[in-house]
């Protein structure tokens, strides 16, 4: 359960980031009133003057819109790019190949398990503009939303704004600072957490794994603690032997250590399992090293719910059950 | 040479008017090399007794000295190790390990005391006198209660105590076992020059007895043979 939930909810909290993450930004800068949303933003030549273009460093410009085609609606974020800069290096298709006019679109994996075909063209933007898809690239979603990367200089059409503005933003492998009063920047992590619903979801998850967590704790300690009280009398009688209750402790510990670790494991396969069972489309991502960590997790809790009855061991009278 | 022995001991539980004065002013010697028998009816204080000469429970008063040292001071720890070292627990209730099969029940001891427990020659002849060679790797639910109880036996006896200390541990069993039994016990006093203390009500085993004492309202009296 925990293993699927936290895969669900990096799969969703992913498909806010694969694009900035694929794009190795560090950080962003866009104009001020858009407060961080990077859709919003609207950049002159001007305001974009101060900042190169090259390996390092790119121009997006992004805007939500509707693509359609063949009977297909699909909700996807336009990102505006130049040629041969940061983030259109970082493009890695899987099928077709890059734009090479400026009506040419390469659109996100997603697009594909939806329908959209290689060639296809589409309807896209305010004034329902006509592009051809040449390309497929993975990691590309943006706040939820497949990616269509296209011609920069198309983006003022497709989102219907003056073509005073040339992009939403810079974004860079290097530190970037502001450098004019019109424009903010943002470290990447900044710009993560503004993305609309972004921490709100992360946090709403953060919050269910863990009281999942606490729960699953809470029955391995009842588990533990009804195992042992009904071992009581049997570890009374080895008590009366002379076996220490240290022992007794220490095997009791290490078997729940055992029993947690092989539950874990078990609770991983299931989860994979399950994940192999649920349509494509419900975003699951299984991140190892959170894996680990929250399976490191249950078992030190679980190791740690077994005090008590490890207390209990230690307390055991050995004169209860020579009586009678 | 006097091996067990018990000096003014006092045992109460509770107090005020809940005050249950289980053992009085009790003065007791196990010798090795003897069976020594304690006879008494139910609620005299027998299991009290016994629980305190193997370091179980704490007197109210009075010292418990086995071989000359005081062990009713010893912290949980001490005692544990000196029960392990040196007494053969017999309880009155034969608990076994309802999980472990005959033979674990004996070698489970092996992981905290691997050293000085009897030779497997020994022990199977401890198994064969007491009838339960056969049961080896049966689990307890399989067993009569005669054949947990000679089982329990033969897990004190495993340890190769210097004491061995039985409760009741003929209750469950039938006229000839009784004999073989009280003719083992005997047999271990006399041959291995161990102090066994039995503690019973079972008349049956007067017969084996190098020394009896009448245990009544936790009163002691030494009788004479
Ligand atoms: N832990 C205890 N708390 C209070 N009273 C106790 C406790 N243990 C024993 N007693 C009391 O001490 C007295 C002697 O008990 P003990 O168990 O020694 O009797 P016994 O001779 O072994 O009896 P039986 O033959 O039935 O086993 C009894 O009156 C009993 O109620
Ligand atoms: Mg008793």
């Amino acid at each position: 359960m925990i293993f699927i939930l936290s895969a669900l909810a990096f799969g969703l909290s992913r498909e806010n980031t694969t694009a900035v993450e694929a794009w190795h930004t560090n950080s962003v800068v866009m104009s001020k009133d858009a407060d961080g949303n990077l859709s919003q933003s609207l950049l002159t030549a001007d305001d974009l003057a101060d900042y190169a273009v090259n390996q390092d460093q790119a121009q997006v410009a992004l805007t939500p819109g509707i693509m359609k085609g063949a009977g297909l609606r699909e909700g996807v974020m336009f990102v505006g790019i130049n040629a041969d800069d940061l983030v259109s290096r970082s493009i890695t298709l899987t099928k077709g190949h890059l734009s090479q006019n400026s009506d040419e679109l390469v659109v996100s994996d997603k697009l594909r398990q939806k329908g959209f075909k290689l060639g296809q063209t589409v309807e896209l933007g305010i004034n329902n503009q006509n592009f051809k898809i040449v390309g497929f690239a993975k990691d590309a979603e943006y706040n939820i939303a497949p990616v269509a990367y296209g011609d920069i200089k198309e983006w003022s059409n497709v989102k219907g704004v003056s073509n005073r503005f040339v992009a939403s933003g810079v974004v860079s492998k290097k530190t970037l600072v502001a450098k004019s009063d019109q424009v903010k920047a943002y470290s990447k992590a900044q710009f993560l957490n503004k993305m609309p619903g972004y921490s709100a979801q992360n946090s709403t998850f953060l919050f269910m794994i863990v009281f999942l967590i606490v729960i699953s704790v809470i029955v391995v300690t009842i588990f533990l603690y009804i195992l042992t009280i009904q071992k009581v009398e049997n570890f009374a009688v080895l008590r009366a032997q002379g076996i220490p209750s240290r022992y007794l402790a220490l095997n009791t510990l290490s078997q729940t250590v055992i029993i947690m670790v092989s539950a874990v494991a078990l609770s991983v396969i299931l989860a994979l399992l399950v994940s192999l069972v649920i349509p494509t489309q419900v975003p699951m991502y299984f991140d190892i090293p959170l894996i680990l960590l929250t399976g490191l997790g249950l078992v030190v809790m679980g190791t740690l719910g077994s005090l008590i009855p490890m207390g209990i061991i230690a307390r055991i009278d050995p004169v209860t059950v020579i009586g009678g | 040479m006097e091996k067990l022995v018990l000096k003014n001991i006092t045992k109460q539980f509770g107090s005020d008017t809940n005050l249950v004065t289980a053992l009085d002013d009790i003065n007791f010697t196990a010798e090795d090399g003897q069976l020594t028998l304690i006879l008494g009816p139910s609620g005299s204080g027998k299991s009290t007794l016994l629980t305190i000469l193997g370091g179980l429970q704490r007197p109210s008063q009075g010292q418990v000295a086995i071989n000359g040292q005081n062990i009713d001071q010893l912290s949980t720890k001490e005692a544990d190790q000196f029960r392990l070292d040196h007494i053969g627990f017999v309880l009155q209730s034969y608990n076994l390990v309802p999980y472990l099969n005959v033979k674990d029940q004996f070698t489970l001891v092996d992981q905290v005391k691997p050293k000085g427990n009897v030779t497997a020659q020994k022990f199977e002849s401890y198994l064969n006198t007491l009838g339960i060679t056969k049961l080896i790797n049966k689990f307890p639910t399989e067993l009569s209660g005669g054949q947990t109880q000679r089982v329990a036996i033969a897990r004190a006896l495993y340890t190769n105590p210097d004491f061995i200390l039985a409760d009741e541990p003929t209750a469950a069993l039938d006229s000839s076992r009784v004999e073989e039994v009280g003719q083992l016990f005997k047999n271990i006093a006399v041959q291995e020059d161990k102090a066994v203390v039995v503690v019973t009500h079972d008349l049956r085993l007067r017969a084996y007895a190098d020394r009896i004492y009448q245990l009544v309202d936790g009163k002691i009296s030494l009788e004479e043979i």
